[in-house]
């Protein structure tokens, strides 16, 4: 509410600080959208629809269209990145998802205070990690890991009419290794925002399960989290969101496979992120190929607006931990 | 309490301002020294380098050794790949960019005034990671492009034999390494499956940049540095890797083979292989771009190339300039000699590629 | 988070009928327990549940574990102070000092920049906005700014400032870029703090007559200062952590940045870790860790700050 209306000059200053949001997210979208125009008239639907990714034939006679000088050839399939990004949210949702409401559980109703303290801290720090460096442990030490105990162990006991599970496990990057880092990072977003919503649920309706007879299991299941629902599904949207627009980590592990849809559970792949920022050397001395990157950008944006734009409408805001939590680094 | 209410506002009103004169003092380009200009502006300031990374090992010789010359020039060097260092020199982003890839029509249709310098010659090799071979092997244009493709995916495939007869291969599977990242060795290679066998690799597929076929096992890694530990890491691995790397590819353990000129002759790259591809090569065209790649000369080898400094011909600033001439000139002439070029295997520019060299150097000016 | 009111007594409703049957089966003869008999299903089912919930958090620790105590063992035994305090060379050589210094030169500047924005921003939204749509507009901008993902802002930042304006690689672009993606968390920190000051404050400051500016100044803003603070730490933890927008504004040095704002390329400790790990040179490992190692306990202290003033603002609170 209008409290101060009359304290001038804070009042224009504040004013003119606050615009400020509003036109860097103009700058921003004007800016994609001018650059991204060129690729998307020359690709039409075939930048969601197609496959093959080429930069062209950097060394060939140059042509001309839609008023931008490239080389000639280029082919700008966006759809195994676009795949490849869900694909890996996904993952990392399926997996984030039980592990962490199944640790916010354990958290509030069974560890005593002072360990639930310590926990929050260690949240905090998974939070706080620069993805980076979950990136280079992703790389170095967990990728070889899942490569050579965890896959093949999937691959040979997954039943024959799943074979997307089943065949070359790879060396350490790819689609699984990329969907559990991920996890990863979005674990501390989801359990966080999960144990502060669990630990809000009022323990009378709790206790009136346990003396009607209920077991933990179907308390939990029929009267904590039916509690806290939309909370928890808002927590789980702002985890996607931070999924989708994670650039670092997963370029690291993914195998930067451009132009191929992963045949199986462990082949290289890439996300739209990835491809942006590690073709980017690639793509600037082409007007043309900037000009799809300007696209990629368009799509990605669109991807997680939508994700935050329902996140925000479920989430009712809790004041939840100090680090950086619903976006990607 | 108040005061510091007062400087907030104070420095809420200097940021504007700030980004302002920025902005205002960045449309009249400043100089990109660190360090005041002083009146000898040939000897103190800095130069900014990135690029191939096989040129990188060759680049950080000339650092050393140039700093004997001028103390007080400081050099920040990159090893980010040939396309990066045309990418940034093009976009003014760096003083020198290193490439073993000369400009393509496009690059110099889209920035005029950019033009690639040749510095001295290099070579790139071929190198497998085959346990038990101890000669080198034979390789042509279209095995490899036929490796590269899918069509061979076994050591002992039988055209692989039909060039290594005697020799026994193991069934081993074909694990095919190129570079994730924009690479001049790319192009070097690319360019050599083309113009041995068109018709095994077309000629749109060359670049520092390609969609590479989909083949089945396929690694790709990051800078000839990459190449070598990842093919290292990989029986049965083939690899393209500049020669300024041969002593970490010995010490890997890795085989190099043995490719086949356009006289069907098959050569390891070694100073008189490269010598005698060179001198089958005429003078390079005024602006420098010349493709060495698969000489006729019976004992030449194949893959040879100018390593290129893409430079604008017009610098931001004088001092820029004179920096860049100054250096230059000293990496052709002193630059080239057996103490430097001896470290990586490089050759020297042949007297011809030297003088159109020098004319490029003295076209830049600040 | 409001709560419903503690008596509903819908969920219970849904829940007694599945509990019910099985309670019967346990009651024996009278007097034999105090207690019924747990059925052996629902005992089983609770052991199950408690250890499928303690394996989930043991999901969260041990990664936690592996992934800070990987990089602490393995850049622990090679680190040296003098990687502080020597400038990097050549490439991946030398120390870190121009990645620390580059790191700390973009954080100042975001605190700077990000900061007045947002503090003013957080300001006139708790205190001057009128409800409705101008609020909404201003709230909602930023809101869909703190959804963008970071290498987005970084490519518009490398077009628009990098080559667009010929800016080059340097300190401004790379603050820019840093402070669309911070301003978010300081708005909204800010604008918590400031609506969270008690109302009786303000009223008993209109009650003995002082003026509103005075108010504003020597009451509200002072109690939302550590809210406020708290904002700030998340944006030096973001710019700390950050990589791919600087990749695309920063550009590397490896000599110690000056204070150019545009055409003088800035190095940052995130690209050490990013691009020296698969370098071929013999220091670019141990480097890659140490930069590692620098951060995770800078953001270890971060955490505690953080901590260390919401204990405080607690205390001072009541």
């Amino acid at each position: 509410m209008a409290r101060f209306s009359n304290a001038s000059p804070i009042r224009w200053l504040g004013l003119g600080g606050a615009v400020v949001p509003l036109l860097m997210l103009l700058f921003v979208l004007v800016t994609l959208i001018i650059k991204a125009i060129p690729a998307l008239e020359y690709s039409g639907l075939k930048m969601f629809t197609g496959t093959t990714w080429n930069f062209g034939a950097q060394y060939g006679t140059p042509v001309k269209s839609y008023g931008l000088l490239h080389d000639p050839g280029e082919e700008f399939g966006a759809l195994p990145e676009i795949l490849g990004t869900l694909a890996t949210s996904a993952i990392a949702l399926i997996i984030a998802v039980p592990v962490s409401i199944g640790a916010a559980l354990v958290i509030v109703e069974r560890l005593p205070r002072r360990l639930a303290n310590w926990f929050g801290i260690f949240l905090e720090l998974l939070a706080g990690v620069p993805s980076v460096i979950v990136g280079l442990w992703g790389v170095l030490t967990f990728g070889p890991f899942i490569a050579h105990d965890v896959a093949p162990f999937i691959a040979d006991n997954a039943p024959s009419w799943l074979p997307f599970l089943k065949g070359n496990t790879g060396h350490g990057q790819g689609l699984l290794i990329s969907g559990l880092v991920l996890a990863v990072m979005v674990i501390p977003i989801i359990a966080a925002t999960a144990r502060d919503l669990i630990r809000s649920v009022p323990i009378l309706p709790r206790e009136g399960a346990m003396a009607l007879g209920m077991s933990d299991f179907q308390t939990a299941r029929k009267v904590t989290l039916p509690w806290v629902g939309a909370g928890l599904v808002g927590a789980v949207v702002l985890g996607l969101g931070r999924a989708l627009g994670e650039t670092i980590a997963v370029a690291m592990v993914c195998g930067v496979a451009l132009g191929s849809l992963p045949t199986n559970l462990y082949a290289d792949m890439i996300t739209i992120a990835a491809n942006l920022v590690q073709n980017i050397d690639t793509a600037i001395l082409d007007k043309m190929d900037i000009s799809a990157f300007a696209a990629l950008a368009l799509i990605l944006l669109t991807i997680t607006l939508i994700a935050n734009i329902v996140a925000r409408l479920l989430v009712r805001r809790v004041s939840g931990t100090a680090l950086p939590v619903g976006r990607g680094l | 309490m108040a005061k510091n209410f007062r400087l907030v506002f104070t420095a809420a009103a200097l940021v504007p301002l700030t980004v302002l004169a920025a902005a205002c003092g960045s449309s009249t380009p400043s100089s990109s020294s660190s360090s005041p200009p002083t009146s000898s502006a040939a000897t103190s300031g800095k130069i900014t380098e990135t690029g191939s990374t096989l040129l990188f090992p060759l680049f950080g010789y000339w650092q050393s050794g140039y700093k004997s010359v001028a103390p007080s020039v400081s050099m920040t060097l990159g090893a980010t790949g040939s396309g990066t260092g045309i990418a940034d020199a093009a976009s003014g982003l760096v003083n020198i960019g290193a490439s073993d890839a000369y400009l393509s029509s496009s690059d110099m249709a889209q920035y005029p005034g950019l033009e690639d310098i040749p510095l001295t010659v290099a070579a790139l090799m071929v190198n497998y990671n085959v346990p038990g071979i101890s000669k080198p092997l034979n390789l042509n244009g279209t095995v490899l492009a036929e490796i590269y493709t899918g069509k061979i995916t076994s050591w002992n495939d039988a055209a692989i034999k039909a060039l290594n007869p005697g020799v026994s291969l193991p069934s081993l599977p074909i694990v095919t390494l190129h570079r994730a990242d924009s690479s001049g060795s790319t192009f070097l290679f690319t360019s050599y499956l083309d113009a041995q066998d068109p018709s095994a690799w077309p000629s749109t597929n060359i670049g520092t940049t390609i969609t590479w076929p989909k083949v089945s096992g396929q690694l790709a890694e990051t800078g000839s540095g990459g190449m070598v530990s990842g093919c290292k890491a990989t029986k049965g691995c083939i690899a393209y890797v500049g020669i300024s790397y041969l002593a970490k590819t010995s010490a890997a353990g890795l085989g190099e083979a043995a490719l086949a000129n356009k006289a069907g002759k098959y050569t390891q790259p070694n100073s008189s292989t490269i010598a005698a591809a060179l001198s089958s090569f005429g003078a390079p065209p005024s602006d420098g771009a010349m493709s060495l790649i698969n000489t006729s000369a019976a004992g030449g080898y194949p893959i040879i190339n100018y390593e290129y400094g893409i430079v604008k011909t017009t610098q931001p600033n004088a001092t820029d300039a004179s920096l860049i001439k100054a250096f230059l000139n000293w990496v052709v002439t002193t630059g080239n000699t057996s103490t430097y070029l001896s470290k990586v295997g490089f050759q020297p520019l042949p007297s011809a590629a030297l003088s159109i060299a020098k004319s490029q150097i003295s076209a830049i000016s600040g | 988070m409001t709560n419903p009111p503690a008596t509903t007594p819908a969920p219970l409703g849904g829940a007694g009928s599945s509990g019910a049957g099985a309670v019967h089966s346990g009651r024996g003869g009278a007097g034999t327990s105090a207690w019924p008999a747990l059925p052996v299903g629902r005992k089983i089912s609770n052991v199950v549940f408690w250890v499928l919930c303690f394996l989930a958090l043991a999901a969260i620790v041990v990664p936690t574990l592996w992934l800070v105590g990987g990089i602490l063992v393995r850049a622990i035994p090679h680190f040296s102070f003098s990687v502080i305090t020597t400038d990097g060379y050549g490439a991946a050589q030398g120390g870190l000092e121009n990645a620390i210094l580059g790191t700390l030169y973009i954080t100042v500047g975001v605190l700077l920049v990000s900061g007045t924005i947002s503090i003013l921003t957080g300001l006139y939204l708790a205190e001057f906005a009128s409800k409705g749509r101008t609020r909404s507009v201003l709230r909602g901008a930023y809101e869909v700014l703190a959804g963008i993902p970071s290498i987005v802002l970084g490519l518009v930042g490398y077009l628009a400032l990098v080559i667009g304006l010929h800016w080059g690689f340097g300190l401004l672009p790379a603050i820019l870029v840093l402070s669309v993606i911070t301003v978010p968390y300081i708005t909204k920190a800010t604008e918590t703090s400031l609506s969270q000051v008690p109302v009786s404050y303000r009223e008993g400051a209109e009650a003995l007559g002082l003026r509103q500016g005075w108010t504003l100044r020597r009451v509200v803003f002072k109690s939302a200062i550590p809210g406020i603070v708290t904002g700030l730490l998340v944006a030096i933890a973001i710019s700390v952590g950050e990589t791919a927008p600087l990749l695309l504004t920063a550009g590397w040095n490896t000599s110690n940045p000056s204070l150019a704002m545009t055409h003088a390329p800035v190095g940052f400790l995130t690209y050490a870790i990013f691009n020296f790990w698969d370098l071929d040179t013999s220091t670019s490992l141990t480097l890659s860790y140490d930069a590692a190692l620098i951060l995770l306990v800078f953001v270890l202290l971060l955490i505690l700050l953080g901590r260390v003033i919401v204990a405080i603002s607690r205390r001072n609170a009541e």
